[in-house]
């Protein structure tokens, strides 16, 4: 069954468009990777994709048109993490975790079964001991994490993320990218954004290149990283090395 | 009491839904509007009529309010940041107006006036507790029910909306809330200073920042800090001080160490 099905999906600040009808599928459980320079779009695709924008085309998450939904329905199917998070006021971990519930709460406040499946998720990730600590004070990788958790409390169908390893050194990058795949066997489908075409072709299924709002090319990472889309795109000179299927791929200085 | 309970939770809802911890109610108008509204009165029908300054800085202070939400609407969005500029501006807006009004009227007016702005409770009485009550608890009420929201406002606008909330409409309810809490009393005892911005951070002090145990807390905690602003500007001198002036020079100083404290917390 199809994961996420994308059609002719367009969007536009008054005249200019930022994306220029773009489809693609990704079966379910399996990770996509959103790569492309600067300003290519990423972003926007992923605002668009959790309707914080509202873009032109359709978008069915296993069959459902969720563009017809509530805000409140689409949080049940779609979970967001975002690049940047600026923490103002020292929350508890498990607090912040459980805000994540809210898609399935409405007004009432969460109650000791969801602080409980707050801790589920957190012992899964392997964060119990930080629960009760301020989330102001954990360091890049742990809050990318910890709002990874809050994303994955909603049991959302679709997890969106916005270049989840950016900033992070190469263990948290890897331990982030492991925990990703692993909730996929749940049959959760990742879509991510990021800056490495190498780790997109160890840790992805499909990769999407993207270059002013339109696709240039999708597909398995043997098909879309070769070295005329890499020049097309980044205009940059790579060599590309492959091993055990996985592509390397490296920029060529003269 | 009922003065500080409502500024204590109307500051901590605000500020945590705004995620600024320097907003107040006053910030975004309500306070201005309220002593535009009371000068009004004063200026048309005269200290004595008491019964027409009420509902006058009620009606004003809501005035206030909507105007800067109309003034912070950018490309058909409310944000954050620009709610607070345009209470700045609506404040500046009303601000200038009060002068005016004190500039043309009889010096006597005046007086009151400048009294009325400075606030105080001693001239408050009991049929003024009986006619702001039912708002006040209206307000506290709403953003008691709303605090689990507030809280999930406060991860910010996008965040927000992720988890499915209809980030502009229920920040508009919280601040209303927030505003007929504020008017209700402001409109009898004058623009009481720094018990909205203080008493917020006392709590948070005490209890931490989630608003589910923040916003009940912080009721309490204002109105045990008007209690003993009260009291001091009963005894402290042969005549009773307007107690805005010593909320405002307790205040000051206060929040001066918790910023401190605060700063050193969270960084």
């Amino acid at each position: 069954m199809s994961g996420v099905k994308v059609k002719e999906l367009t969007f536009g600040y008054d005249e200019k468009l930022v994306l220029d009808h773009l489809s693609f599928e990704v079966s379910k459980g399996e990770i996509l990777a959103i790569l492309g320079p600067n300003g290519s779009g990423k972003t926007t695709l992923l605002k668009c994709l959790n309707m914080l924008l509202k873009p032109k085309g359709s978008f069915l998450i296993e069959s459902f048109d969720i563009s017809k939904l509530n805000k409140k329905e689409i949080a049940k199917f779609v979970g967001y993490v975002p690049q940047m998070h600026s923490p103002v006021f020292p929350y508890k971990v498990i607090d912040v975790v459980v805000s994540g519930r809210a898609p399935h709460l409405g007004f009432s406040m969460p109650t000791k079964q969801d602080y409980n499946n707050a801790h589920h998720v957190l012992d899964k990730l392997g964060l119990t001991h930080l629960a009760d600590r301020p989330y102001t004070q954990l360091s890049g990788g742990q809050l990318r994490l910890v709002l990874i958790a809050r994303a994955l409390v909603q049991q959302p169908k679709v997890l969106l993320l916005d270049e989840p390893t950016s900033h992070l050194d190469l263990k948290n990058r890897v331990l982030v990218l492991k925990i990703l795949r692993a909730i996929t066997s749940e049959g959760i489908t990742v879509i991510m954004s990021g800056h490495d075409p190498s780790l997109a072709s160890v840790f992805s299924d499909k990769i999407l290149l993207m270059c002013n709002g339109k696709i240039v090319s999708y597909g398995e990472a043997k098909d879309v990283l070769n070295r005329e889309n890499i020049a097309k795109v980044y205009g940059v000179n790579v060599e590309i090395f492959e091993r055990n299927g996985n592509r390397y791929v490296f920029p060529v200085v003269i | 009491m009922l003065f500080g309970a409502c500024m204590g939770i109307s500051g901590a809802s605000l500020q945590t839904t705004l995620r600024n911890p320097l907003v107040s109610p006053y910030i975004l108008g309500i306070s201005s509007g309220a002593a535009f509204g009371a000068a009004l009165s004063i200026a048309f029908w005269g200290t004595g009529y008491f019964f027409f300054t009420q509902p006058s800085a009620v009606l004003w202070s809501l005035i206030a309010i909507f105007l800067t939400f109309s003034l912070s609407r950018f490309r058909g969005h409310y944000s954050s940041v620009s709610l607070v500029l345009a209470g700045i501006i609506v404040s500046a807006l009303f601000s200038g107006l009060l002068a005016l009004i004190q500039i043309l009227i009889e010096p006597e007016k005046t007086h009151t006036i400048v009294a009325w702005t400075v606030g105080r409770l001693h001239t408050v009485g009991w049929r003024d507790v009986a006619t702001s009550t039912p708002l006040a608890i209206l307000g506290i009420l709403g953003l008691l029910v709303f605090r689990w929201r507030i809280f999930l406002l406060s991860m910010g606008d996008e965040e927000a909306k992720s988890l499915g909330i209809d980030v502009e409409r229920e920040r508009v309810f919280v601040v209303f809330f927030a505003s007929i809490a504020t008017a209700s009393v402001v409109s009898v005892t004058g623009i009481i200073g720094w018990v909205c911005l203080i008493s917020p951070h006392i709590t948070r002090f005490i209890v931490g920042s989630n608003p589910k145990i923040l916003l009940p807390a912080s009721i309490s905690v204002g109105a045990s800090f008007m209690l003993v602003a009260d009291l001091i500007s009963r005894t402290i001198w042969t005549f009773e001080i307007p107690v805005g002036i010593i909320t405002t020079l307790v205040g000051a100083p206060l929040f001066l160490y918790l910023m401190r404290r605060a700063m050193h917390e969270w960084s």
